[in-house]
């Protein structure tokens, strides 16, 4: 199977500080890819890199072949809309929209009827199984409702490819285990493909492949150097 | 843009909306109040030459005669040739003239102010046409007939068919006019027609003592022009009629109205752009802190794929509509002011050269004053630049804040490590 995100030897750095060195790694669709690593480690910057929100030091990052960093902002903008979901272990919903509104947030710039937005929307959000709770504001919703908005949020322009970052940090751990039984669901209705940053060894166990990030290297669960 | 999270925006932050609208409403009120009083001032200032149809009046001051016996010329006028007539006629500009023959006529028993004039100008003295309470109006062709001043005819006992002596010439009583109801400029007691004026002025002793008075001479000019030119026009028709002419103007009257309304007609436009400048300065305030605020809410935008050109339009259309909101608010406010503006009454005095009897008889020039309602209301061109300025600094507003927050670089905001 061709892969869907290939990372060549990505480097970051911050001034003096290497954040990223090195990083590779290959994502194939339908995967679920997990990245530990302690605090600081680099996890976060590199899902950035991936995900096109920060432009690395050195390397390629090459999606179904293309090299995204050739994408000026813009650009990459459009691409995150149509081809990245991403999961916030803040979930950093809109506090004045309701949940449905929350989810439909990326479709808001896109020319689309009131309607099909709408129902593209409600249909992400019975997706997560929250179609009742539609109309409520995020400050009405438990940590895990909300995780499961932003979920349907990441989802609702049916992107191949989802980024969580720490999705069950702020989760009770029963929360954190329907977060994690709903992305295995999602993978298997959707087919996309799954990154996630986590601690969790819960989150880690379920993924098909799993990344250590130490010190701002990607290695394999056997300790090498990823690729 | 999206409309649902504009409003939602909006809705949700109530005290940040209403401090942008009041703020932005509160300069448009000003601005647009201002302009409306002084544009009703400037408005009021030509209601005297409104009131008989012209924008100009000209004349040319005079020598005041050594008695005042028979038909004399008020001192404030003095004769206009014909081919000075004729220049002014020829001006770019001149719609049309209007010929007078305005006269004192200091008889044995009593003083009558009397006028001569062409009862086929459309215009000037001739509107007192209809004015007209009984009988008839001046004809083309009268001779020896005059129209009195209903009110002059009642004090001195004339009705219709009564004689009256203008300089030894007997005169019909053929009408009588309510001389209110056709303007305040140049009335006279008597109106008889202008031919018969010339006559009276070119054999009256105390006119020719002083002047060498020609059978096809005038003394008091109404002048139709055209409204972009009435300035231009007046510069013109001084340089014709040299240092001793008298122009009269809405703007000559407008110099008659006082300090208050000439440093509003000054510095009103300028008031109005500082309250606009106050105003904006508000609105800045509000969009900063809104901004500001929304960091994160934006961070997420560019995460999600908003493109940087989508979230400046999103947060230049909150600006806008808050700029629009601001707007319409201050036209009401404004419209209310301009309203009760427009319920008090503005007395413009007439320059002394225009009254109708000498100054020096009681009741004479210094107490004549048109006194009309301040015609202040706002009109589409003011509330076109009101809502266009307001807009346009919304729009500045709303661009240039939301450009710097769209660079926003999504991980300093979202980051957890």
């Amino acid at each position: 199977m061709s892969d869907l995100l290939q990372a060549k030897n990505l480097h970051k750095s911050f001034g003096v500080l290497q954040a990223v060195r090195e990083a590779s790694l290959r994502i194939a669709p339908g995967e679920i890819v997990a990245i530990m690593g302690r605090s600081g480690s680099g996890k976060t910057t590199l899902l950035h890199m991936l995900a096109g929100l920060e432009r690395p030091t050195a390397g390629k990052i090459l999606y179904l072949g293309e090299d995204v960093g050739r994408l000026n902002e813009d650009s990459l903008a459009l691409w995150r809309r149509a081809n990245i979901g991403l999961v916030f272990q803040a979930f950093h919903l809109i506090p004045t929209l309701s949940a449905k509104e929350n989810v439909a947030f990326p479709l808001y710039p896109m020319r689309m009827s009131i309607v099909e937005r709408s129902v593209r929307a409600g249909a992400h959000l019975d997706q997560v199984g929250l179609s009742d709770r539609a109309q409520h504001r995020p400050s009405r919703l438990s940590g895990g409702e909300q995780q499961r908005v932003a979920i349907a949020r990441a989802l609702v322009n049916n992107p191949p490819l989802i980024f969580a970052d720490e999705p069950t940090g702020n989760l009770d751990s029963d929360t954190g285990d329907e977060i994690l039984e709903l992305f295995k669901k999602l993978r298997n209705e959707t087919g996309a493909a799954f990154l996630i940053i986590t601690h969790d060894d819960k989150v880690a166990a379920a993924a098909d492949r799993v990344l250590i990030m130490i010190d701002g290297i990607l290695q394999n669960e056997a300790g090498q150097d990823n690729e | 843009m999206s409309l649902h999270y504009l409003f939602a925006e909006l809705r949700n932050h109530p005290m940040r909306a209403f401090t942008g609208i009041l703020s932005i409403a509160i300069g448009v009120a000003l601005f647009v109040s201002l302009q409306a009083y002084a544009d009703g001032y400037r408005q009021a200032a030509r209601a005297p030459l409104v009131e008989v149809g012209a924008d100009l009046t000209a004349q040319r001051q005079g020598t005041v005669p050594g008695k005042f016996e028979g038909v004399v010329f008020p001192h404030s006028t003095a004769p206009i040739r014909r081919d000075e007539i004729n220049q002014i006629r020829q001006l770019p500009g001149v719609q049309a003239v209007a010929e007078v023959m305005f006269f004192w006529s200091f008889e044995p028993d009593r003083f009558v102010a009397g006028l001569g004039l062409d009862p086929s100008d459309t215009f000037g003295p001739s509107r007192l046409m209809a004015g007209v309470t009984a009988g008839r109006f001046l004809q083309a062709g009268d001779h020896g007939v005059a129209v009195a001043d209903s009110t002059y005819a009642q004090q001195n006992k004339l009705t219709l068919g009564s004689i009256v002596l203008l300089g030894g010439q007997s005169f019909t009583i053929v009408g009588l006019a309510d001389t209110s109801r056709a303007g305040q400029l140049a009335n006279a007691n008597l109106y008889i027609p202008l031919d018969d004026a010339r006559v009276l002025a070119n054999t009256a002793l105390q006119v020719r003592s002083v002047f060498d008075i020609r059978p096809d001479d005038a003394n008091l000019l109404f002048i139709k022009t055209d409204q972009t030119r009435v300035d231009q026009v007046a510069t013109q028709i001084k340089q014709i009629l040299g240092n001793k002419a008298i122009v009269s103007s809405g703007q000559s009257f407008a110099a008659e109205l006082g300090s208050l309304f000439a440093l509003i007609d000054r510095f009103g436009v300028l008031v109005g752009l500082i309250a606009f400048l106050f105003a904006a300065a508000l609105l800045l305030r509000v969009v900063a802190s809104s901004v500001w605020e929304r960091r994160r809410e934006v961070a997420v935008m560019r995460a999600v794929g908003w493109r940087q050109r989508d979230v400046m339009i999103q947060l230049w259309g909150e600006t806008l509509v808050l700029a629009i909101a601001g707007g319409l608010v201050g036209l009401a406010l404004a419209a209310l002011t301009t309203w009760a503006m427009s319920r008090s009454l503005v007395t413009v005095p007439v320059p002394w050269e225009l009254s109708p009897s000498p100054h020096f008889l009681p009741g004479g020039a210094t107490a004549f004053a048109v006194t009309v309602v301040l015609p202040a209301h706002l009109t589409l061109n003011l509330v076109m630049w009101a809502l266009g300025l307001s807009a346009a600094g919304a729009s500045l507003i709303g661009l240039w804040l939301p450009r710097w927050i769209a660079k926003i670089h999504p991980p300093e905001v979202l980051s957890n490590e």
